[in-house]
């Protein structure tokens, strides 16, 4: 029974970095209804961030999170601003998603060119610090990112329910043009909400460059594992969101106990689809967000 | 070949008031059938096998075929597939495998049966895998459905074992037949042929009342449900139509590499590129993924000579210039130039 609740604690870990990504993902389709598919080339971007400024200047990623959140904040509104204010109006949304392509490309590819192909990881003094609980041993690092997806769901979650921009970014995800009509700008919404995004893809990015080696191509699989944990736990619902990305961790653990490490991705993708075929508002989302867009 | 533009309703109704539309079409026919002979006689003064255009014109051709097929169902019905690599790699991978365990017992090198069935198997899986998620699911969830059947076809295939030889995949030169000649001559020939009926196919599907039934659905699906119109079989029927031209595309494709593996036939270069191309020459119309082909493989192709190593960044940025600045594509923008200066060049 030890090796199934390892397993299992594997697969929350694991999860937790679905979770952020999700947790992104979900703001900015929610909002602007883009598949963002660059949210993983973020995520690697700021994870290079992270090691950059771990192996330059000796910051231990941890610290660097007060850094690399508002940078990640300011260069979503960047991006938005430069980039996705006017696709994310349009009605065709193959721009915003071509839009988000081309970022993947060019970023990947710089990343690639600057850091080279050689997957990159940290290596902290203690990195090796283990927790053990019976016969369950977690290492500290991969408990601290489970512990960044629950603090980032939460700050997420009282800035979507306390504020008022939290409330309108709510409310344009339920019906953008009712809530333009309602007074509130919708383009701000829409920036401050991928403004967040990718200052969630900092944090998991941070979290990355802690616990796993990662390299340019790493992106694109990440974004899609954050799409899968997203359909899984359905749209709309930053704790789904969340649980979403857990249950694939721990769907991706099982796979690969159970079947084999090559058969991992048959199994989220799998899983992937038959949630799209029968279950399309997700575990934990509402019905109503699935319709017509 | 006509010429259809991509018109919406409004427009259409307005073009017939006012214009002719008969004369444009005449001048765009003659002008698709000049540029299809000078194509077709292009090997009688030109040597494409040694020649660096015959490498490139094929190459473009081969992707027009797969951006007609993601033009019909993206462009016209309005169903964004993200799947046409998984289709491409299926249509190589039919060809390979039938040919490499000698499952036909035809001429296998150009073999039209082979051909035909590489375009057969990603018509049925369309079909299959359509008739769930285009039943249940609108929108961008199609798109995430497509692009997960993708990733598991991907996957399927490099953990093929011995069936589809993993990461190495199928090395079909041993394979080739006695006296048959590695003539790119032949291989620009074929993909030249097979752009032009897939084009055909398209124009012809999109002008009937086929067309017209997909265009219903890409405008307001429910109204054109509501108007008898059958949209799971129309989207279905879209769906796997493209699925199939991406599948001929890649078994031609494939008689070009002679070697066929996930990383060279399911790489996620065929599924944006030929979109790209399609938005950049603009979607819904039927010459649009042929310009934006020509463009698109012009770039990457001095690019690459130019710019060795770099050419995936560039290919980033032209994507974003290409969207930020022209997202109605080049064929809207030849009918919209009078409106053009109202639209406002605010890039912040």
């Amino acid at each position: 029974m030890g090796s199934l609740a390892q397993i299992l604690v594997n697969g929350i870990l694991l999860g937790s970095m679905y979770g952020i990504a999700a947790i992104g993902l979900s703001l900015i389709f929610g909002t602007m209804r883009i598949i963002f598919l660059a949210q993983g080339t973020m995520i690697v971007l700021f994870a290079y961030l992270t090691y950059w400024s771990f192996e330059k200047a000796g910051i231990d990623p941890y610290l660097s999170l007060f850094t690399v959140i508002p940078l990640a904040f300011v260069v979503g509104l960047g991006l938005f601003y430069l980039l996705f204010r006017k696709a994310a109006a349009l009605e065709d949304k193959n721009v915003s998603l071509l839009l988000a392509v081309g970022l993947m490309y060019l970023v990947d590819n710089l990343i690639l060119k600057i850091w080279g192909a050689t997957p990159r990881g940290i290596n902290l003094s203690y990195s090796g610090a283990v927790l053990v609980i019976g016969e369950i041993r977690i290492s500290w690092l991969r408990f601290a990112l489970l512990g960044l997806a629950l603090a980032s769901a939460l700050v997420v979650y009282l800035f979507l329910k306390k504020t008022r921009v939290g409330t309108a970014v709510r409310a344009a995800s339920e019906d953008m043009e009712a809530t333009t009509l309602q007074g509130i700008n919708s383009v701000w919404v829409c920036a401050i909400s991928f403004a967040i995004g990718i200052a969630l893809a900092g944090v998991a990015g941070v979290g990355m460059a802690t616990v796993y080696s990662f390299d340019y191509q790493f992106g694109f699989i990440f974004a899609i594992k954050a799409l899968v944990a997203l359909a899984l736990g359905g749209i709309g619902n930053v704790f789904g969101a969340l649980a979403g990305g857990l249950l694939l961790g721990i769907i991706e653990n099982l796979a690969a106990y159970y079947i084999g490490i090559a058969w991992i991705e048959v199994a989220s993708y799998g899983v992937f689809m038959l949630v799209l075929i029968f279950l399309p508002q997700g575990l934990f989302g509402r019905r109503g967000l699935v319709k017509k867009v | 070949m006509g010429s259809d533009l991509g018109i919406d309703g409004a427009d259409m109704k307005l073009l017939s008031e006012t214009d002719r539309p008969d004369k444009r079409k005449l001048v765009w026919a003659g002008f698709s059938a000049l540029a299809v002979l000078f194509f077709a006689t292009l090997p009688f003064y030109y040597d494409v096998h040694n020649g660096q255009f015959g490498v490139f014109f094929f190459n473009v051709f081969v992707y027009v075929i797969v951006a007609q097929g993601w033009n019909l169902v993206s462009g016209y019905t309005g169903q964004i597939s993200l799947g046409q690599n998984a289709f491409f790699g299926i249509g190589a991978y039919t060809m390979a495998l039938l040919w490499f365990n000698d499952v036909t017992k035809t001429g296998y090198y150009f073999d039209p049966v082979l051909m035909i069935l590489a375009g057969v198997a990603p018509f049925i899986l369309a079909v299959l895998v359509g008739v769930p998620l285009l039943s249940r699911l609108r929108g961008d969830y199609f798109a995430f459905g497509t692009l997960g059947m993708g990733m598991i076809v991907t996957v399927l295939f490099i953990n093929g074992g011995m069936f589809t030889g993993g990461a190495e995949g199928r090395m079909l030169v041993p394979k080739m037949p006695e006296g048959a000649v590695f003539n790119l001559r032949t291989h620009y020939w074929v993909a030249l042929l097979v752009a032009v009926l897939a084009t055909l196919v398209v124009y012809a599907l999109t002008t009937s009342r086929i067309g017209l039934a997909l265009r219903a659905i890409k405008e307001d699906e429910v109204s054109a449900a509501s108007h008898g119109v059958n949209v799971l079989k129309y989207k279905v029927m879209a769906f796997a139509v493209g699925a199939a031209m991406a599948g001929v595309a890649g078994s031609i494709y494939g008689y070009y590499l002679l070697q066929v593996t996930p990383s060279n036939v399911l790489t996620s270069n065929w599924l944006f590129l030929p979109i790209l191309m399609v938005v950049l020459g603009g979607t819904g119309t039927i010459l649009g993924p042929w310009l934006g082909a020509f463009l698109i493989y012009l770039i990457s192709w001095y690019g690459d000579s130019y710019f060795a190593g770099y050419h995936p960044i560039i290919s980033g940025v032209v994507i974003i210039l290409v969207m930020l600045f022209l997202p109605s594509g080049l064929m809207g923008l030849g009918q919209k130039l009078p409106g053009l200066g109202r639209r406002g060049r605010g890039s912040g």
